[in-house]
């Protein structure tokens, strides 16, 4: 139970290759941090130097206000996943779980007391006696949670440790971390490649690019604030449509012109571009595909659209449509508001119209690509 | 797995170049010696002069090869890499063989190593300038700045070290008595009956200089004083590193501290040190005795310890070895012949090696043979059986008294007065026919197991989507099996080949080198046909002539080239190689 | 199905069948083939080390209408008589002693360069493999010199051998290196986590998992001085108490008379130097074909 503190940390590689920009996070003690970020990104390396395990090439880290820039990972008192669980294959998994207690010298019935309780916890206390290569990939993770969980550590890091599962084991253990996380009740920085994941687990989510920060903040911060269009495009699924249109002043109010469209920007929305001086000119809008409608043809502000491919999600159906000036949207709608007739309309090649409220916009600047009214 | 390789084209074409340059060297020298093998008769400087011919040519080609490829790569990697930088996408660096690496980073590191020199010097005079006062008496008394800093255990150990050195250095017959001789390597011979003694009343030895030991000795002296000299550096470096942690208001580490990292994240030292010290003083110490000795006269008469002294004789040997006519020898042909016949040697047992090989797996992984694994313990016994006891007893079965002859005999193909000496006798294509067929009996099971190992790690698919492609066998070997072969086992056909070069055991346990080649006659260690340069750099340094003993200098200019000869041939091949394993992608 | 399609196709079908059993019966011939040739030096060995008379006539392995030949063990019996116990012990306490060191040398070198990422690794492993490119033979030279100088040749040629093979032992690092390669490396950085220190990761988690390699560079090891012939030829000198088997056994068919009086001999002292080994070796055969095919592929 600890915070951490990470200030200017930079990541080089011998070959001079930059890995991690000066990184600076305030992790408060018992918060859940969500680094994501597409492959590549330095989420990796990050927790990685704060585990120990890469060295800081520049910045400290402190643990609970300590800097352990040059302790090594055994004296940081961290516990950590890995994404292949990294199991011993020798020893049996109560060995496995027992191997930092007996490192510790602690007496063998304490160890005891403390594996059985942790499998207990993790429903693996019948597979306690086998070798890891006899378990199957969920019993694995378990057990490497199981071996994090037994130590009193400061932080538990987690480097993606879901994404060797398959898609439905996956789901059921991310319910399990959420529960597991109001158990241990301590500090946690996760890593991740998938922004589903990290919505649903993190109190503060860190989204990366090219070894940046890209924005950090709560889940629902990133999604509906998004500082900048990576974020905007990164956070979502499917992900936000965008596309360059203009954005009008007009005495006082806000226009949007895409595809020929005009749509009045509203609410809390319009307010804030005023607030922030925004002057006519291009822009790059970002809607998602959840605040798309379907519109009638004398609707204002409907866009006329071809379907082109029709995705069947059971509860929503994802459609794929370009309107006339080639711009591709995806739109979401829920099954439930379409009547049988409307959804047997929907076929390939089908003309519809799209819309969208006012206050559901981002704006971007095409050039530094942030957002105009969170950006900063 | 493996990764496509960009070639240093650079390298190459600089290669290439050194090539070019070194054939018309070598053509320059001969131009004179074919109009004097035209006007003489017969000598056997003409079968030296067409070896040399055929050597010149095989540069040459090899030359125009490497500069073509090289020129073409560079062209196509500067091409590649404004694309890169046009996209603007980041580029890996590049992979690279190690031996490539390592020369192509030569010429870097050198200028690194001056540089670094430079700043070390300059961080050391800031140092005294800007250091306190424990520091300045450190660069007196090693370790004095530890040990009042409280960091005793590493300030007693460099006090030391600085204490063994001075003492070592003054004592008679220490570091400075070897050093001074060095240059001279002895200028008093010691006299096996130097003196009279009235009271034995006979002629006793003299002591004197001994080359040998000045010449190992003074080696191993500079070694230390190199290692003191770091040590010095690193004990100025700490110093400056205690003052800037004491000044920040942190603690220093304790001895126990150092220790205890010495089991943890400077393990590695830790575990390096015997090893390192050990390949220190057994290999590297001794090739570097061995190239110097390359340019004295130290031989088995002349040995440095109890018979006169050796001195230094600058390129002298080297001239010799590629002399048309030393004292009626030609060396420069023996040398030739026995080059070309190695190299000879090497691919024959490399490649029927590695293709029978390949083979006998094949054939014995096939679908439907049985007995898998009897065959395959038959070939793996072989290997148990160390190889000395099976090469001399081969040898002594293709013998003119062994048992191929009796055979052969009784079934009367031949007569007993014809019995065959198949290794020793009058023919020396017969013997090297022989010692290649014997190496394949001996490197079959070998290969049989390697083969065998990768075969049944070429992806199953391949073979499926080659047959449904309708490949026949014989197409599913040739453009399946044999490239996954060659791709993977690349850098082990190198080693093998160069391994192959130096192949000491098969050649001297089977022939000796025989049988005995009479136009090498007066050359030192009495070649034969099968002589490869290792053997007869062996031979020489076991047989001596009359007036000089055994040739030690010679048996080293004879080391260093085939050192050049093996060193040129991977650099080639290694940047020629479609395919170079990069070590991180394993992990 | 139209039945003359059938027919067709089934005969298209046997006649593959037939190709591909006359192909395995050749392969099969060949085989035996291979076995005999690879198997004859061994059993004529093994039949003539029987054979009491000292006298070569090594021409003949069996009775023959021109000579008939005693059958008996007094090979053996001389065997023991002569100095080959002394240079069987001489190789044996070699082949321990290298084999203790040796491994432990390899695994230290091995572990640190596939493991620990310091700023001399790269260099090192250069430097190695340029030095590996120089012959051998010509360290030899200074070596037995050396050696002569500290009194380590000759008569006690054995520590002086033993010292040798150990020490350049570093330099055999890259099998199982590539060996180490394979573990993967969260392994290690789990059990640092968990609380190891580097030398805890080695012998609790790396040593165990590598014991297939441990057991490939014990048996390398060991074997290697049982052949080793140019080194203690050369150390050992003219000293027959301080020979290895391996020049020992050549001696006795260095020259002609040699050969003559001591040729049933040298196959009994073969077969008594081979049978250790093989035995050993079989038992330890399958590490050794997973080093050999690592290496080759890995290294």
């Amino acid at each position: 139970m600890a915070s951490v503190k990470l200030t200017n940390v930079k990541k080089i590689y011998d070959n001079n290759v930059v890995a991690v920009h000066d990184f600076n996070l305030d992790i408060k003690d018992k918060e859940f941090v969500v680094f994501v970020g597409p492959s590549g990104c330095g989420k990796s390396t990050t927790l990685r130097m704060v585990a120990g395990l890469e060295e800081i090439s520049d910045g400290t880290v402190e643990i609970d206000g300590e800097v352990v820039n040059d302790l090594q990972p055994k004296d940081r008192n961290i516990a950590m996943v890995f994404q292949n669980y990294a199991l011993y294959p020798h020893m049996t998994v109560y060995d496995n779980i027992a191997f930092s207690l007996r490192l510790k010298k602690m007496p063998e019935d304490v160890i005891y007391s403390r594996v059985t309780n942790a499998a207990e916890i993790l429903g693996i206390t019948q597979y306690l006696m086998r070798k890891p290569r006899a378990l199957s990939g969920g019993q694995r993770q378990r057990v490497a949670i199981g071996r994090a969980m037994v130590r009193d550590s400061k932080v538990f890091l987690m480097d993606e440790p879901l994404s060797n599962l398959d898609a439905k084991l996956r789901n059921q253990m991310r319910a399990e971390i959420i529960l597991l996380r109001q158990k241990l009740d301590t500090t946690f920085i996760y890593v991740t490649h998938d922004q589903t994941e990290a919505m649903t687990l993190g109190d503060r989510i860190v989204i990366m690019k090219d070894g940046y920060i890209m924005q950090v903040g709560t889940p629902t911060e990133v999604f509906e604030m998004p500082h900048n269009l990576f974020v905007a495009e990164f956070i979502g699924a499917p992900k936000m449509n965008i596309l360059k249109t203009n954005l009008v002043k007009e005495g006082g109010k806000y226009f949007v012109t895409p595809c020929g469209a005009k749509i009045e920007v509203t609410g809390e929305k319009n307010n804030l571009l005023a607030q922030k001086g925004v002057e006519s000119g291009e822009i790059v809008l970002g809607v998602r595909p959840e605040h798309i409608v379907l519109a009638n043809e004398n609707d204002p502000g409907a866009i006329a659209c071809t379907l082109e491919v029709n995705e069947m999600m059971g509860s929503e159906l994802h459609l794929h449509v370009f309107s006339e000036d080639g711009t591709r949207w995806i739109v979401r709608v829920p099954t439930i508001d379409l009547t049988p007739e409307q959804r047997e309309g929907l076929v390939n090649g089908a003309k519809l119209f799209i819309t969208f409220e006012g206050k559901v916009m981002h704006f971007f600047d095409p050039e530094t690509e942030k957002n105009l009214i969170y950006g900063e | 797995m493996y990764k496509k390789k960009i070639v240093p084209g650079v390298v190459k074409t600089v290669l290439g170049a050194i090539l070019m340059g070194v054939s018309w060297l070598v053509a320059a020298v001969l131009v004179p010696k074919i109009k004097k093998s035209i006007l003489t008769p017969y000598t056997y400087g003409e079968e030296g002069f067409w070896i040399w011919a055929i050597i010149t040519a095989i540069i040459v080609i090899g030359a125009i090869v490497l500069l073509y490829i090289g020129i073409r790569e560079m062209v196509s990697t500067a091409q590649y890499n404004k694309k890169v930088v046009q996209s603007g996408s980041y580029v890996k660096a590049k992979e690279r063989s190690s031996v490539a690496i390592a020369l192509s980073n030569a010429g870097k590191g050198i200028a690194k190593f001056f540089v670094g020199i430079g700043k070390g010097i300059a961080d050391l005079v800031t140092t005294f300038i800007h250091g306190d006062w424990k520091t300045k008496i450190s660069y007196f008394v090693m370790g004095f700045g530890n040990i009042t800093r409280g960091q005793v255990l590493r300030g007693l150990l460099f006090l030391l070290l600085e204490i063994v050195f001075i003492v070592y250095m003054v004592i008679p017959r220490g570091g400075g008595y070897w050093l001074s001789m060095l240059p001279s390597l002895g200028k008093v011979a010691p006299n096996p009956h130097g003196a009279y003694n009235e009271v034995l009343d006979q002629w006793v030895a003299t002591p004197g200089d001994q080359s040998f030991r000045i010449l190992l000795y003074g080696v191993l002296t500079i070694f230390f004083i190199i290692a003191v000299v770091y040590t010095w550096y690193v004990n100025i470096k700490q110093n400056k590193i205690a003052e800037s942690i004491i000044r920040s208001g942190k603690k220093l580490k304790s001895g126990k501290d150092d220790l205890r990292s010495l089991v943890d994240d400077q393990f590695y030292k830790t575990l390096l040190a015997l090893p390192t010290v050990g390949i220190l003083l057994f290999t590297v110490m001794p090739i570097i005795f061995m190239i110097l000795v390359a340019f004295t006269n130290y031989s088995s008469i002349n040995d440095g310890i109890n018979n006169g002294l050796f001195h230094w004789v600058g390129f002298e040997n080297f001239k010799t070895m590629f002399s048309w006519d030393v004292g009626g020898v030609n060396y420069s042909a023996t040398f030739g012949e026995i080059l070309l016949w190695t190299l000879i040697w090497a691919v024959f047992a490399t490649f029927t090696n590695y293709f029978l090989g390949i083979l006998v797996a094949m054939m014995i992984n096939k679908k439907g043979i049985h007995l898998k694994k009897v065959w395959r313990t038959i070939l793996i016994m072989t290997i148990a059986i160390p190889q000395f006891i099976s090469l001399l007893y081969i040898s002594k079965m293709f013998s003119l008294n062994g048992l191929v002859n009796g055979f052969l005999i009784d079934l009367g193909i031949i007569q007993p007065a014809d019995a065959i000496n198949f290794l020793g006798g009058n023919n020396p294509v017969l013997a090297r026919v022989m010692v290649i067929l014997i190496n394949i009996w001996i490197g079959i099971p070998y290969l049989m197991l390697i083969a065998t190992g990768i075969l049944m790690n070429i992806p199953a698919d391949l073979y499926e989507s080659a047959k449904i492609d309708g490949a026949s066998g014989w197409k599913q070997f040739s453009k399946i099996t044999l490239p996954y072969m060659l791709f993977i086992t690349g850098p082990y056909l190198l080693t093998s080949f160069t391994g192959n070069m130096n192949n000491f055991n098969v050649i001297y346990l089977l022939t000796g080198g025989g049988p005995t080649n009479p136009a090498a006659s007066g050359a030192a260690g009495n070649v034969g046909y099968t002589d490869l340069l290792i053997t007869w750099l062996f031979k020489i340094t076991q047989t001596g002539t009359a007036q000089d003993g055994s040739q030690y200098y010679l048996a080293s200019v004879i080391g260093i080239l085939v050192f050049i000869v093996v060193g040129v041939i991977s650099l080639v091949v290694y940047s020629v190689l479609p395919s170079v394993k990069n070590e991180e992608d394993f992990q | 199905m139209n039945t003359n399609e059938t027919t067709a196709s089934m005969k298209r079908h046997m006649g593959m069948k037939a190709a591909s059993r006359i192909s395995n019966t050749i392969i099969h011939i060949i085989l035996v083939l291979i076995s005999i040739v690879w198997l004859i030096p061994f059993i004529c060995i093994v039949i003539q080390s029987f054979r009491v008379e000292p006298t070569s006539m090594s021409r003949y392995l069996l009775n023959h209408p021109s000579i008939q030949f005693n059958w008996g063990f007094d090979n053996y019996v001389n065997l023991w008589k002569s100095d080959f116990p002394r240079w069987y012990l001489n190789t044996f306490i070699i082949a321990i002693v290298v084999a203790v060191v040796q491994t432990i040398i390899v695994l230290c070198m091995s572990y640190t360069l596939s493991r620990f990422r310091f700023k001399m690794r790269k260099p090192m492993m250069q430097f190695m493999l340029i030095l590996g490119m120089f012959p051998g033979m010509l360290a030899m030279i200074i070596l037995y010199q050396v050696l002569k100088d500290i009194g380590l040749a000759g008569t006690n040629a054995i520590p002086g051998l033993i010292l040798v093979y150990c020490a350049s032992s570093g330099m055999g690092y890259y099998v199982s290196k590539g060996f180490f390669d394979t573990i993967p490396k969260s392994l290690d950085e789990a059990a640092r986590v968990d609380g190891a220190t580097r030398a805890q990761v080695l012998f609790k988690i790396i040593l165990p998992l590598a014991k297939p390699i441990v057991i490939y560079t014990v048996l390398t090891a060991f074997m290697g001085p049982w052949g080793d012939f140019v080194f203690a030829k050369y150390v050992s000198g003219v000293t027959p108490s301080a020979y290895n088997v391996a020049v020992g056994l050549q001696s006795w068919l260095a020259t002609d008379t040699m050969t003559n009086n001591y040729y049933t001999m040298f196959c009994a002292g073969g077969v008594v130097v081979a049978i250790p080994v093989v035995i050993l070796f079989m038992c330890l055969q399958r590490y050794y074909v997973e080093g050999v095919t690592g290496g080759a592929v890995k290294g």
